[in-house]
């Protein structure tokens, strides 16, 4: 059967992808030395906010492969993945829900961390909100959360690994490139270009909201 | 004269009784007082010298690393933090960890930088530069979390 090239992940989400593993990094690394490095890891929160949403909104108005109902892991596609019946292209149904669960517990650390605050000099620009016990507690699973993405962080590089050295399947270079080589019959028609005027509204909705949030417009 | 001795003793009594009603749950409260002091004055260093440098008030930010420095000084870790008073309530319950008792070397080290970081901070404030500050102000919210982190339970 026939191999040909074809373009799997978009531009923008590949963008998206390697500026939210540099911004985790260094949230990571900022949240964990404290001290100075405090404002830089709340920027790098007010990027990772954004760059959620951006994912979110992308997920309803990028190309085909990067549309959540296209990877969606329903238990009818879980099971048949189990089987071994999934022939499909871009995130397998283990592989979506993993993506899920990384994407959930991101925007619950974006937003605990919101509200936070360090007991030293560091709130959060919606601390004001909500009383200090509250914010104290919303701290604290921000810090739980934590913990928890560093397992779900292990999982994803450590299935990439397994793939790339057990499996022989190079998963790394598609999220540069954006190309997979498929089978004629894996092909789902056209993926198009990505949409301009979808990705103009998608980073100004992005980018609107987290201005709200960080202008100090928002006052109880 | 008598009563005037009547109405002392008494009064000692009280005040005793009212101070050592419960040792434990006193040196809770009393060090979450003083953290909460501590924080009155970071905040309003983070204030004058991060958030809004427009508002930076030069005797202000030499008070708060007075006052900060004085409590680092202040032997809180021999009075504040004996056997026991890793349970109990003070304004509200303790956090602090169980086997805080069992990391003496390293709490002893961050108390020691603590002094020194507050110290550091007296000296640049009376300088009154404030990048100087608000380097050395990072160094003292580095030592804050280093203790956080140690000997504090998270939420």
């Amino acid at each position: 059967m026939k191999v040909i090239q074809q373009m799997v992940w978009d531009w923008p989400l590949r963008l998206f992808h390697w500026l939210l593993v540099l911004s985790v990094v260094g949230a990571y690394i900022t949240g964990e030395l404290g001290g100075s490095l405090t404002e830089l890891h709340s920027l790098l929160g007010a990027l990772i906010l954004g760059l959620l949403i951006f994912r979110v909104l992308w997920g309803f108005l990028g190309t085909h492969y990067v549309r959540f109902v296209n990877f969606f892991p329903t238990p009818e596609r879980l099971t048949a993945y189990f089987r071994g019946d999934w022939h499909g292209v871009g995130h397998n149904p283990l592989g979506a829900l993993s993506i899920f669960a990384l994407l959930l517990v991101l925007i619950a650390l974006v937003v605990t961390g919101l509200f936070a605050n360090d007991d030293i000099a560091f709130n959060g620009p919606l601390f004001h909100l909500v009383d200090k016990s509250s914010s104290d507690s919303l701290s604290g699973w921000h810090g739980w959360l934590v913990t928890i993405l560093l397992v779900l962080v292990g999982l994803h590089v450590g299935a990439i690994f397994y793939y790339l050295l057990i499996k022989k399947n190079n998963l790394i270079l598609p999220m540069v490139t954006g190309n997979k080589l498929l089978r004629s019959d894996q092909i789902v028609g056209s993926v198009g270009s990505c949409s301009i005027r979808h990705l103009i509204i998608a980073i100004y909705i992005a980018l609107t909201i987290v201005w709200v949030i960080w202008s100090g417009l928002i006052t109880d | 004269m008598m009563k005037l001795r009547y109405v002392w003793s008494l009064s000692c009594v009280l005040v005793s009784s009212v101070v050592l009603a419960n040792p434990i749950e006193d040196q809770i409260r009393i060090r979450q007082s003083t953290y909460a002091v501590m924080g009155w004055n970071t905040g309003k260093i983070k204030n004058q010298i991060v958030d809004h440098p427009e508002t930076y008030n030069k005797d202000q930010i030499i008070a708060a690393a007075n006052t900060l420095s004085a409590l680092a000084h202040s032997n809180l870790l021999e009075e504040l933090y004996g056997v026991g008073t890793d349970k109990g309530t003070g304004w509200k319950p303790t956090r602090l960890k169980a086997d805080y008792f069992q990391k003496q070397d390293e709490v002893k080290e961050i108390n020691a930088r603590l002094i020194k970081e507050t110290d550091e901070l007296k000296v640049v404030a009376e300088t009154g530069d404030v990048a100087a500050i608000k380097s050395q102000f990072g160094k003292l919210g580095a030592t804050c979390k280093s203790c956080h982190d140690l000997i504090r339970v998270r939420e």
